[in-house]
């Protein structure tokens, strides 16, 4: 099988085929918003390979950010969408494990793993796939397939009166998004914010997550944030990206860093300026503008510089006006 | 001796409510209780199985729809689940009508005429037959095949005076779906074959559960799929996947080897274990195979 065939494998397909043509009718906000007030502070750290020492580096950047987690209850989100030996879809096992033993070293009182992927239905298999089972210790015991969770009601997401979540998700002091560093094909780029997608529940809204495509993929992402962004942290995996027709049938592409912050949108439009995007042309960071920051001078950049980092990301010629010039 | 300890496994983790969780001590789903209860079909006391369905029948929602587990409202697509269980237990009253009446109601999304005049005008990304309606995993989303091939399985099995022309017309409509969306491998992906006019590659899966669904139909309308069924089946890791294949290549009279019981999670996994006793030789997949005999 080519790649490219692998590639957009199912999930992808009716989705995008209807995902698309809901993305297609976001309302653009005309004004980017000036995001709230103050700086958000967003630490880019260099690890040039997953044989790095990830523990000393990922240390190194929360607390760069400040971040105090002690005696919260932690949930790791990685992205774990699909295996193919060939390329590089999912959050590296290895930044999973480094998490794992940095949030449990910093104090948390509990550290989970959990993830429910789009479309296939045999996570654990996948998670299998991903080495995640034979990299992370104790991982059957932390991981939770989100997809078959318990779940509880909010009110009022996603244009429902009630909308059901896992009681992982719902639990959890703080989500730690573990994002990968990709290039998407319907929403331009895939990083801490859409790894959201991850948290519904198959077992509720089916495999995909048909409801969120329907409701638009934007509108969607942003949704998710308003509901778990402020206790959240994001860690974007950019040791190795992936660029092209990501998320799944894309090509490897290395930056060697890590980025983090407490800000998600700051960290994404972060993300997109080393990928040589504009952030300010994304869909759902313009919608996200009003609960982080896209500006640049709103977002004080730490560790290294954007500049000593940027990459430029391979795009499908649908996202070609999303160059950053 | 591994279908009784799958059998096992199920009875000593059914939730006091009588159904299942997905895992040991979780909250009971339709979807767990469904499978458990069809794997113990006949082998497990009334009691065990009647409260079971005592469970699933309050999950029953005035318009004759099933939610997927006591916290959720909303009916879904584990409303055909429950009509195969009521079929398999010989229920066939006025509720379980209201359920096969409401599986009648609900179509695919794309099946409208947006869609359809978005595929004439090849504005869909994707090479899509939108003129059938299958069944989507939740009311106003799009059909998949997983749901679609319950459904089948289902609306198959219905007592016979649920049978009528709209029923009829509706399985073979179903099914002519699932042959639409046959990948170019010979197997079924999730959604559809092509996606950005690229074709998509079968899971194991899913073409088990597409088999399921296309029980009864001459199997010459699929040329090729059930040898590379087989072929899934030798070669697939997953033990979700073997355990629907070992399911739907027995009811469609091929013999494949037993469970192996290697996965690791084999032991936490209540959904997998149902599966595996009902896809066992001495097993209860027969309890699908009466789809194929309508």
């Amino acid at each position: 099988m080519t790649r490219r065939k692998f590639a957009l494998l199912s999930g992808a397909a009716v989705v995008g085929a209807y995902g698309g043509v809901q993305a297609q009718k976001l309302q653009k906000p005309s004004k980017l918003s000036d995001g709230p007030a103050g700086k958000s502070n967003v630490t880019i750290i260099r690890a040039r390979s997953y044989s790095d020492d990830l523990v000393s580096r990922m240390l190194d950047g929360i607390r760069e950010c400040g971040l105090d987690v002690r005696g919260k209850r932690v949930l790791l989100k990685p992205n774990l969408v699909e295996f193919d030996p060939a390329t590089v879809i999912n959050t590296n096992a290895a930044v999973i494990a480094a998490a794992v033993e940095v949030f449990t070293r910093l104090g948390a009182s509990e550290v989970k793993i959990g993830e429910g992927p789009g479309h296939r239905r045999d996570t654990l298999d996948m998670a299998d796939d991903a080495r995640y089972r034979a990299a992370i210790p104790n991982f059957e015991r932390i991981f939770t397939d989100l997809n078959r969770d318990d779940v509880s009601p909010v009110q009022g997401f996603g244009g429902e009166p009630e909308f059901y979540f896992p009681n992982t998700v719902l639990g959890a002091d703080l989500i730690v998004s573990l994002a990968k560093m990709k290039t998407h094909h319907w929403a331009g780029a895939t990083l801490s914010m859409k790894n959201f997608f991850g948290v519904v529940p198959g077992s509720v809204y089916g495999w995909p997550k048909n409801k969120l495509h329907y409701y638009g993929i934007p509108e969607s992402i942003v949704a998710l944030n308003r509901q778990f962004g402020k206790k959240s942290f994001a860690i974007v995996d950019g040791i190795v990206g992936m660029e092209g027709n990501g998320p799944i049938q894309g090509t490897p592409k290395p930056v060697g860093v890590l980025v983090l912050g407490s800000d998600l949108v700051a960290v994404d439009s972060t993300c997109c300026r080393i990928m040589g995007i504009d952030p300010e042309k994304v869909s759902y960071l313009r919608l996200a503008a009003d609960i982080g920051h896209v500006h640049r001078e709103r977002i004080e950049q730490r560790g290294e510089s954007i500049r000593a980092v940027e990459t430029s990301f391979a795009l499908i010629d649908d996202f070609k006006d999303l160059r950053l010039v | 001796m591994y279908l009784e300890s799958r059998l096992e496994f199920l009875r000593a983790n059914q939730n006091p409510d009588g159904g299942w969780g997905y895992f040991p001590g979780k909250g009971s789903w339709m979807e767990p209780t469904t499978y458990a209860m069809l794997a113990l079909h006949g082998t497990a006391s009334d009691s065990t199985l009647d409260r079971a369905w005592k469970l699933v029948r309050s999950w029953q929602l005035a318009d004759g729809s099933f939610r997927p587990s006591g916290e959720v409202k909303e009916g879904t697509w584990v409303t055909s689940l429950a009509v195969t269980l009521a079929s398999v237990r010989g229920v066939g009253d006025a509720g379980i009508r209201a359920s096969v009446d409401w599986l009648l109601r609900v179509v695919g999304a794309e099946h409208n005429i947006w869609t359809r005049t978005g595929s004439f005008l090849h504005l869909i990304k994707a090479k899509l037959d939108v003129s059938h309606e299958g069944w989507p995993w939740r009311e106003g989303n799009a059909t998949w095949i997983e749901p679609t091939a319950h459904t089948l399985v289902a609306l198959k099995q219905a007592p016979g005076q649920y049978r009528g022309d709209e029923v009829n017309g509706r399985v073979r409509d179903g099914e002519d779906l699932i042959l639409s969306r046959r990948c170019t491998d010979g197997g079924w992906n999730y959604g559809t074959p092509n996606m950005l006019y690229v074709d998509l590659p079968s899971y194991p899966e899913t073409t088990a559960l597409a088999l399921l669904g296309l029980l009864g139909r001459d199997d010459r309308d699929y040329p090729g799929a059930l040898n590379l069924a087989e072929r899934f089946h030798a070669e697939t890791k997953s033990s979700l996947g073997k355990a629907w294949l070992q399911i739907a290549l027995r009811c469609h009279g091929r013999d494949v080897a037993g469970p192996e019981g290697s996965g690791w999670w084999q032991a936490r996994d209540v959904m997998l274990a149902a599966l595996e006793a009902l896809g066992h030789p001495e097993g209860n997949y027969k309890l699908f195979c009466a789809a194929g005999k309508s």
